[in-house]
């Protein structure tokens, strides 16, 4: 018996207001409390993964059936990011003990319930919802941890944010007044049909811009550089790594169940390859270390939406490895910037003194840049073979600004290498050599421990991405999974209670139905 | 599972590497990594029956990795190439154990670094030779290109500068390499040899042509073709001593090698051959000529211009491989085999003359023409071994680079290219010139008084030396045995292959029997050595002892000429040299630093805003429009 | 042929070339001495140098380098002269061809310049940079002149070069065949001899006779022979390649002693030109001459 992964969802939320209070009763209990809940959570979502055949899986919640009603939709892909979420919130979780640690840890509860439900959301409003959550925990959590600077970045970032949701707010609008439905599976079997048209494309873009605030989008990026240089090392990590990527997942359903306009891929690769132009480019000027990552971040955003753009299955497995790969070494990247931030010139000479930190920069840059046989070589393989498949033009273009991109990569991460390298400076140094803090340091080993043995079973990986990739673009499976919930919801909607409580039925049910077609398709 | 003579081979290379890693702190890890390079070079020579046409040795390793399948395997080119590059390592690692690595490790240098990396490099190396289809290539092209990163940049320093210029080219070449391997896979579906060959056949000419350029121009990165050539020679001088011979020796072959599979193997020489550029009269292959024959010649005269040792040669190395490029695109049997045997030719000499002057720079500390002179009384030995290496390099006879260079000669006669033969000399007198310069600053003039009691290199570099000269010197008397290997390679290509005999090659149109050639040679110098020493016995005088137009001459007093040593052909070619290549290169990159301002600022701007509605409304109006 | 018969020609033809050599050195100086309005020298004189020279008690070694530097410079052309056809002998012309012969010939060059480098003499490293460097000049238009020919020619081998040439009597010449090649050949020619105009890298007065300067008794003396094979090697050559060979011993003298008069007869009336001034004409004149000559015969 499998509990139910809305877990995962709820007791993070609940735990996040009840965490102030806990700990104001006792704060020993209350510490333990927020690992406990991800661990439990993570276990859930492992379990689901484990056992694979009962994905993908739909469920309502909340007495409210679909359309109207919030509904989940978890298959491989979701289930990944799920559970990426909820790991990555426990390692980067916020364990400093000062006056701000009961809202720190409530505000990053609430970060992962919100990123949990992105990632499995299968309606657009409880989309939009968690969107917004994810948005405030952030703001809250960039100034409860970051230097004061952090407060002129944070206000930045929520003025565009801001004017994001709104923009994105209104696509929905417009989606509903064509379709009658925000349930994506809905929306999935009438886009054909009603919204194959300018509408549509403008909702579309209206979204796409509004969610490409938190998807590093260009041109709506450019709270990243200031926002991830002053926001603390692990929660920039969590930033970079993770929402990012979830923010993309949102787009990634939307291009898939419900735009198929030619025009929509168009305007994510232009903006994508826009996007790698600009972060790779201002990267190579950037002499801070955060900055750079951060500019670096926004270069591969766009590499992964420029694969987003890629209309078939192998585009959509290069936007799982790509996302995957740079989940793990972005979160390695940011944590070796505990220490090492400010000047690059301070890193002169450090290989001496940290030769594991050195030794890992120097293996998450060669992963980034794409060596094989690290997996960074197989997702960007994957990438270009891919767009070098398509007819079109503006696809080659990608290519090459992806090649040159990767190129301008190279150079500045390993100046940066060559300083570590470097033998130190003679002269006495005024300031103390950085340091790079102990926790920090081993955070990054294991991203580089999981990266490694990514490599060593790059085969099995490879093979369950391939499958998951398939598995997330096949929209009728996911109109077929959601549907039998919609029907029974059409026919219980005056009793909506009855239908809802026993998702959990419902779910097994549907899958029942739907593993053989996958299978068929 | 049973293991083939090739994993038997990748194995034995693997552990070398190991144990240069775990035991590399020990002292007599040179001596273990040397005897470990023998035994690979044994388990090649068990392999030997590839240089003589037999079928392919397959690894028993395979991969699928998302759809597509790795594989490797040996045949007569790859092992052509592995024998050049393990008896590098051979010699350039007994070279470094012992002695040199004493006094290395004294002067603050990495020793363990350095045998890793180097472990590491023959490692990669071989599993690039061994690859089995375009992907298995690239995966080895990369680990080659980031392996020779790490042996150029251990040394710190300028070396570390040069490395970096170095990467940065090598991943534009990479990346080029990559956008190719992803238009084939497109075009053919696959990236296996076969499908290529058939897919390759019907490919419409424009996709040819940038594929063509795509790989010419990513594997000649490493080659150090022109434009792309200025990383090099800094690169590889700056290595330490062995390392830097090894890589001068048979690092950037590893991109001839792979034009060789790629464009020879898979597209044909014949269909590159059809490809014109318009309003000109020149194709593909003319046009790959031209920059092979650029690449000899630019590169030669700036090595004239040097005034360090390891620069000259490195420059040197550049030059020479515009020759094999050159042979090789000629693609008839003399043409290619000559290109293929100047491979061999050249990793020979371009070792022995590193390693002798990095021998005279751990005697002197100095690798500075300006700084040395008259060295060949106290380094006799290091003196003969220079000039076998000088004498091979510029392809004068008695010496291997004489028969590979008259091979390409040969060709561009009988295919009529009078042009690309007069400029194949011109790189040949240009290398006349620069080496004599090169052993003259070094071992003739006047010796220094700092020089004075220095000895002669120590044996345990000396030996390696004295072996690389000796085999320069056997493979110009017997062409026959390397030209046996080299027509293997050449079928294996699917190129004509040569006639030969031992002592050279037989042809309608002009022989060469070097057995002969330098039999007569070898007579002329007894006959003139019989004539010299029948007249009275000759006085030996010291240095100083010399006409000075009437001054006395003092230890203190500088009488060499050794600066700016060619200036008669300076005041006419000196304007000659523009720089044009750096101006390209520093252009290129300021116009970057500018992009990258002109980004950063856009990213730094106080209103964002601004850029979300600006985006929005354009894009609107892109919808509705 | 028997071996008996193969040694008994390698032998005798780099003999007959030091003769002939010697008397070619004698026209020279009788040329140089009617132009100079004197008698010029006895009819042995060249032989007597040459053993006065290797007689001589003062010899003076700087080392062992110096020495062989010499003997290189002989032994080169020694060797040289059995790739180079006379009549009635080919000697080992066919395993060579003309390619190797250019090659070998630097071997004497190369030798000097060693020797001339152990000397420690700075005038003497001056020389030989001009040397060298005057040879880039008149090699390009020499290459140009051989690639012309053996590709008209087909082949590379001397012998047959020759013997197409004889075939078709005087009509098939190369000198009448390509005469633009013809002409650039001469120039080359006499810069390759070093003679006035082209003797920079001796120059006397500035560099006290460069790569001389160290040099006396039997290392002169070796110049000196050097000196004999190489005026014949040059002149035989040219023969060779444009003016059919010889079919008798009498009109391969005839003709090897005409055409080096031409060049020795031009020296004695011009200065000397500097290096870079040797440079720019090598490369303008000849070079372009034998590039049109190139065109008609592709």
């Amino acid at each position: 018996m499998i509990d139910s992964p809305v877990l995962s969802i709820v007791l993070p939320l609940l735990g996040a207001f009840l965490l102030p209070v806990l700990m104001r009763v006792s704060l020993g209990l209350g510490l333990w409390v927020g690992p406990a809940i991800l661990i439990y959570g993570g276990w859930i979502l492992a379990q689901l993964a484990i056992d694979g055949s009962a994905l993908p899986m739909s469920l309502g919640i909340g007495g409210f059936a679909p359309p109207l009603g919030i509904n989940l939709y978890i298959d491989q892909t979701a289930l990944l990011f799920a559970f990426a979420t909820q790991l990555l919130g426990l390692i980067f979780w916020p364990f400093q003990l000062d006056s701000d640690t009961p809202r720190r840890q409530s505000l990053m509860l609430l970060l992962v319930a919100a990123s949990t439900g992105l990632a499995l959301s299968g309606d657009l409003f409880n989309l939009y919802v968690f969107y917004e959550l994810v948005a405030v925990a952030s703001f809250g959590l960039i100034t409860a941890s970051g230097r004061p600077a952090a407060h002129a970045a944070t206000f930045r970032y929520l003025v565009l944010s801001g004017i994001g949701s709104v923009f994105t707010l209104l696509g929905i609008a417009l989606l509903y007044s064509q379709t009658g439905t925000l349930n994506l599976a809905h929306l999935a079997e009438l886009a054909p049909e009603q919204l194959n048209n300018k509408l549509g494309l403008t909702a579309f873009l209206l979204m796409l811009i509004g969610i490409g605030v938190k998807a590093e989008l260009f041109p709506v990026n450019t709270w990243v550089p200031e926002v991830y240089a002053t926001a603390s090392h692990r929660l920039s990590a969590f930033l970079a790594g993770l929402v990012s990527k979830l923010a993309m997942l949102v787009i990634l359903r939307l291009l898939i169940l419900v735009f198929h306009q030619p025009e929509a891929l168009q305007i994510v690769l232009l903006l994508g390859i826009l996007g790698v132009i600009s972060g790779e480019l201002a990267a190579w000027r950037a002499r801070d270390m955060r900055r750079m990552l951060a500019f670096s971040s926004i270069g591969q955003l766009g590499m992964i939406f420029i694969a987003l753009s890629l209309p078939d299955d192998r585009g959509l497995l290069a936007v799982l490895a790509l996302s995957l790969h740079h989940m793990i070494v972005k979160s390695g990247l940011f944590m070796l910037t505990d220490g090492w931030g400010g000047s690059l010139r301070k890193l002169k000479g450090l290989g001496k003194r940290a030769p594991f930190g050195s030794a890992l920069f120097v293996l998450f840059a060669l992963s980034l840049v794409g060596m094989p046989p690290l997996p960074g070589f197989w997702a960007k393989f994957t990438l270009i073979s891919e767009l070098a498949s398509q007819s079109s033009s503006l696809y080659l273009i990608g290519l090459v600004v992806f090649l040159l991109a990767t190129v301008v990569e190279t150079s500045y991460l390993f100046r940066i290498a060559g300083w570590l390298y470097q033998q130190p400076d003679d002269s006495p140094v005024s300031e103390p050599p950085p340091r790079l803090g102990g926790l920090s340091l081993s955070t990054a080993g294991l991203f580089g421990a999981a990266l490694i043995a990514a490599t060593l079973w790059i085969g099995p990986v490879g093979e369950r991405l391939q499958a998951m990739a398939v598995q997330t673009r096949q929209v009728s499976l996911y109109i077929d999974t959601v549907k039998p919930q919609l029907k029974q919801a059409a026919q219980a909607s005056p009793d909506a209670s009855a239908a809802a409580f026993d998702n959990r039925r419902l779910a097994a049910s549907s899958c029942e139905t739907c593993t053989p077609m996958g299978d068929e398709q | 599972m049973i293991v083939s003579l090739l994993d038997e081979l990748l194995i034995f290379s693997a552990t070398t590497l190991l144990v240069a890693f775990v035991l590399g702190r020990g002292l007599a890890v040179g001596w273990m990594a040397t005897l470990l390079y023998a035994g690979q070079l044994l388990v090649l020579f068990k392999m030997a029956p590839l240089g003589y046409g037999a079928q392919p040795i397959a690894s028993e390793l395979g991969f699928e990795v998302m759809g597509q399948s790795l594989s490797w395997q040996f045949d007569a080119m790859s092992w052509f190439f592995a024998l050049i590059t393990l008896v590098a390592a051979l010699l350039t690692s007994w070279y470094a154990s012992g002695e040199w690595e004493r006094k290395f490790r004294s002067q603050g240098g990495n020793v363990w670094l350095f045998h890793v990396a180097m472990a590491l490099n023959v490692l990669t190396m071989l599993i690039l030779l061994a690859s089995g289809d375009l992907l298995s290539l690239f995966i080895g092209w990369e680990l080659v290109t980031w392996a020779g990163f790490l042996l150029m940049t251990m040394a710190g320093g300028p070396a570390t500068r040069a490395a970096m210029r170095y990467i940065t080219y090598a991943v534009i070449g990479g990346m080029a390499v990559f956008g190719g391997i992803a238009l084939v896979y497109a075009s053919a579906g696959s990236l296996q040899y076969d499908a290529i060959l058939t897919a390759a056949t019907r490919m419409p000419v424009g996709y040819l042509w940038v594929l063509v350029l795509l790989f010419a121009g990513g594997f000649g990165i490493k080659l150090g073709l022109l434009p792309f050539h200025l990383w090099q020679a800094p690169a590889y001088a700056e290595t330490p001593g062995p390392g830097s011979a090894f890589l001068g020796a048979i690092s950037s072959r590893m991109g001839l090698f792979a034009i060789l599979l790629v464009l020879v193997k898979l597209f044909g020489i014949v269909n590159i051959e059809n490809l014109k550029i318009p309003f000109t009269l020149i194709d593909a292959r003319d046009l790959l000529a031209w920059i092979a024959v650029f690449t000899i010649i630019l590169p030669t005269y700036t090595a004239m211009k040097q005034n360090d040792a390891r620069y000259l040669l490195a420059w040197h190395g550049i030059g020479q491989g515009g020759y094999m490029l050159l042979g090789l695109v000629v693609a008839n049997a003399l043409g290619s085999a000559g290109g293929l045997l100047h491979i061999l030719n050249y990793a020979l000499c371009q070792a022995a003359l590193l390693l002798t002057v990095f021998a005279v720079q751990h005697r002197t500390g100095t690798a500075d023409l300006n700084k040395m002179g008259g060295l060949v009384t106290r380094m006799p030995l290091s003196f003969l071994v220079l000039l076998c290496g000088i004498i091979g390099l510029a392809g004068l006879p008695p010496m291997n680079g004489f028969v590979s260079k008259w091979l390409v000669y040969r060709s561009l006669l009988d295919q009529g290219m009078p042009l690309l033969f007069l400029g194949a000399i011109i790189g040949t007198l240009g290398t006349i010139l620069s080496v004599y310069k090169l052993i003259h600053n070094m071992f003739l003039g006047q010796l220094r008084v700092e020089h004075e009691h220095i000895q002669e290199a120590p044996w345990s570099m000396m030996l390696p030396m004295l072996i690389l000269a000796a085999l320069i010197f056997l493979t110009g008397l017997l062409p026959g045995i390397p030209l046996t290997w080299v027509a293997s390679v050449q079928q294996s290509l699917g190129l004509p292959a040569i006639d030969f005999t031992l002592g050279g090659i037989t042809a309608k149109s002009g022989s060469l029997d070097m057995i002969w050639v330098i039999g007569v040679l070898f007579a002329g110098f007894g006959i003139g050595a019989l004539i010299f020493y029948s007249a009275g016995r000759s006085k030996r005088v010291h240095q100083l002892d010399n006409y000075a137009g009437g001054h006395f001459l003092t230890a203190d007093v500088r009488y060499q000429y050794s600066d700016n040593f060619y200036s008669g052909l300076m005041h006419l070619i000196g304007g000659w040299y523009r720089g044009s290549f750096l101006w390209l290169e520093k252009s290129i990159s300021s116009l970057i630093e500018f992009l990258s301002l002109v980004m950063k600022g856009v990213y730094r701007r106080a209103n964002p805003e601004f850029y979300l509605m600006s985006a929005v409304l354009f894009l609107l109006a892109w919808v509705v429009i | 042929m028997l071996p008996i018969e193969l040694l008994l020609e390698l032998t005798l033809m780099p003999l007959v070339a030091f003769i002939v050599g010697m008397m070619m050195v004698l026209m020279m100086r009788r040329i140089a001495a009617r132009i100079q309005r004197r008698v010029g020298p006895p009819f042995f004189q060249p032989l007597y140098d040459i053993v006065k020279l290797h007689s001589k008690r003062t010899q003076v070694s700087h080392g062992l380098i110096h020495d062989i530097g010499i003997v290189m410079a002989m032994g080169g052309y020694i060797a040289a002269e059995t790739l180079l056809p006379v009549p009635g002998m080919d000697g080992i012309a066919d395993k060579g061809g003309i390619i190797t012969l250019l090659y070998l010939m630097m071997i004497p060059s190369l030798g000097l310049a060693l020797g001339v480098g152990q000397c420690a003499n700075p005038n003497g490293s001056i020389g030989i940079a001009r040397a060298l460097t005057a040879m880039l000049a008149y090699d390009i238009p020499l290459v140009i002149v051989i690639f012309g020919v053996a590709y008209a020619a087909g082949t590379t081998n001397l012998v047959d070069i020759i013997a197409t040439q004889q075939a078709g009597g005087f009509a098939s010449w190369g000198a009448v065949q390509n005469p633009l090649l013809a002409l650039a050949g001469l120039i080359a020619m006499h810069a390759s001899l070093g003679k006035q105009p082209f003797e920079i890298y001796i120059a006397p007065a500035e560099i006290a006779t460069g790569p001389m300067v160290e040099m006396g008794g039997k290392y002169l003396g070796g110049l000196f022979v050097m000196q004999c094979f190489q005026l014949y090697t040059t002149s035989v050559l040219y023969v060779s390649l444009f003016l059919g060979g010889g079919t008798t011993w009498f009109d391969f003298l005839l003709k090897s002693f005409l055409v080096l008069a031409i060049p020795v007869s031009i020296a004695y009336l011009f200065p000397r030109y500097r290096t870079e001034d040797l440079l720019r004409l090598m490369w303008k004149w000849p070079v372009m001459l034998g590039l049109i000559g190139l065109a008609f015969v592709m």
